[in-house]
């Protein structure tokens, strides 16, 4: 028991031990590691991707009582695999008057803060790349960044629907990054430090979903809206935008759009987890484990909500969030701020629990 | 209260994620059609009479009939087909038939490779009689009646 809630931790020394031994200096050491590290952590993200677009394509299979893939492989298990061997195949187009530079590197900017990331994020006991003491501000600056390349694939298609998709997209995420860091504060407050693994160890006796959830809903919402996914998937609009950014994009730049979009919905999962849901905190089974099932959990729900609403206009998007969001997540930071200062009076006045 | 709509709109969607799936697994399994699916055509070159009615009452005109004057002076059939990649299957052919000699047949798998496949050929005398046997061996014999 003990031994695999360390699994990972020991591989890592044992890892660490190994390279000691061939006599490389501590500096060496700790790059290597890591870049073990990264090496993971990427895998992790591209498994998930690869077997999220599998599982998103299932359960929309049975909220629709259909059966979904089921040919490729056994139970389907294959088909994404196929489908990434076929983006990689496909040509790949650049349109004559597009922006050359900017056009080649809005995917590849949308993809890299997507796994940048994951540096923060504890995925078990002592398992987090980097342990920032800003890390859930790291986490926020990162998740950001990926505006501007939604921005960069609209400019630089030189089309005029992929630059009015490309601005929705951005007014949309720009919008609801605001709700999004404003249900994060009510548990920064609770916790009194940005740093990942004190957010964790502050949810020791309780969730903060059970402190905060009017927060949690929040951040539900402005994460969905965050991740252009359903009900909220305005950047795609076959009637007036066509694809909007991705309109030009073809064959593994497109790929790259779409792989972003499902390593933020695992990222946006984990931070999910890691705030709200206790992170890898569990009884019986190893943290990592714990970790899994609640960021599967999480992921599940974007999924199921994903697949039961039906699409809302983008004036409406803009309404909610002006007008309802950003008003609840002020509101819940001033009952917050209210409830901390009275629970430290009772506890000054020896009244407390 | 707000929010119970959404609520409920979820609950309908878990009920369907347990629920059976409707999937037909269509190459593995055959659709059970109803008698009067409109599929494609057979003719039942004994009964007819090659009046051309159902040229004739088809809004596409896509039935072309040849015809001659036979043994008492008697019409007919030479040639019978029908261009079914601009067929609407709207059936007034079959409906207006006075002999009740052309009808529908089970059979919609009808893709095919060149646009000159798509032209169902149902009856040619030319081709039938040097065929020898009188038996027919063209599609017209697959029909569902007669």
């Amino acid at each position: 028991m003990e031994k695999l809630n360390y699994l990972f931790v020991d591989l890592a020394q044992s890892l660490r031990s190994w390279f000691a031994g061939m006599g490389l200096s501590p500096f060496a050491i700790d790059m290597l590691v890591v870049l073990v590290a990264v090496v993971g952590i990427i895998t992790f993200v591209l498994l998930n991707v690869l077997y999220l677009v599998y599982l998103e394509r299932k359960i929309s299979a049975y909220f629709q009582d259909r059966l979904g893939p089921n040919r490729v492989g056994p139970r389907g298990l294959l088909q994404t695999t196929m489908d990434v061997l076929k983006l990689i195949g496909k040509e790949d187009i650049r349109p004559t008057v597009a922006d050359r530079w900017v056009f080649f590197l809005a995917p590849v900017i949308v993809f890299v803060p997507a796994v940048m990331m994951y540096a923060v994020v504890p995925f078990g006991e002592g398992m987090i790349a980097v342990d920032l003491n800003i890390g859930i501000f790291y986490f926020i600056a990162i998740s950001s960044t990926t505006t501007i390349a939604f921005l960069m694939a609209g400019w630089g298609s030189n089309n005029k629907y992929s630059l009015l998709g490309g601005m929705r997209t951005v007014a949309q995420m720009v919008s609801y990054e605001i709700p999004l860091v404003f249900s994060l504060l009510g548990v920064i407050m609770l916790t009194g430090s940005l740093k990942m693994s004190d957010i964790v160890a502050a949810q020791k006796d309780m969730w903060f979903i059970v402190l905060q959830p009017v927060a949690f809903l929040i951040f539900f919402i402005a994460a969905t809206a965050e991740l252009n996914r359903g009900p909220f998937d305005l950047p795609e609009g076959e009637q007036e935008i066509i694809a909007g950014p991705h309109t030009e994009y073809s064959g593994m730049k497109f790929a790259m759009f779409f792989l972003a979009e499902y390593a933020n919905l695992v990222s946006v999962s984990a931070i999910a987890v890691t705030l709200f849901l206790g992170g890898w905190r569990g009884p019986w089974l190893p943290s990592w484990l714990w970790f899994l099932i609640k960021l599967y959990g999480m992921i599940l729900l974007f999924m199921w909500v994903r697949w039961t609403y039906p699409r809302i206009r983008i004036d409406h998007l803009m309404h909610l969030n002006w007008k309802f969001l950003l008003p609840l997540s002020f509101v819940n930071i001033l009952v917050t701020g209210v409830g901390i200062k009275l629970y430290q009076w009772y506890q000054a006045m020896g009244w407390g629990w | 209260m707000y929010g119970q709509g959404l609520l409920k709109g979820l609950g309908i969607t878990l009920k369907h994620l347990f629920g059976k799936a409707v999937t037909e697994q269509y190459p593995d399994q055959r659709p059970n059609l109803s008698p009067r699916f409109h599929g494609s055509f057979a003719l039942d070159v004994e009964k007819c009479i090659a009046c051309g009615i159902c040229a004739k009452a088809c809004p596409n005109n896509v039935i072309k009939i040849a015809s001659s004057k036979g043994e008492n002076k008697k019409r007919r059939l030479d040639d019978y087909k029908i261009e079914l990649g601009y067929c609407l299957f709207c059936g007034l052919c079959v409906e207006s038939c006075p002999t009740d000699a052309i009808n529908f047949t089970q059979d919609f798998e009808l893709a095919s490779y060149t646009r000159q496949d798509t032209v169902l050929h149902l009856y040619n005398r030319a081709s039938h009689e040097t065929d020898g046997s009188g038996e027919s061996d063209l599609a017209c014999c697959q029909g569902t009646e007669g």
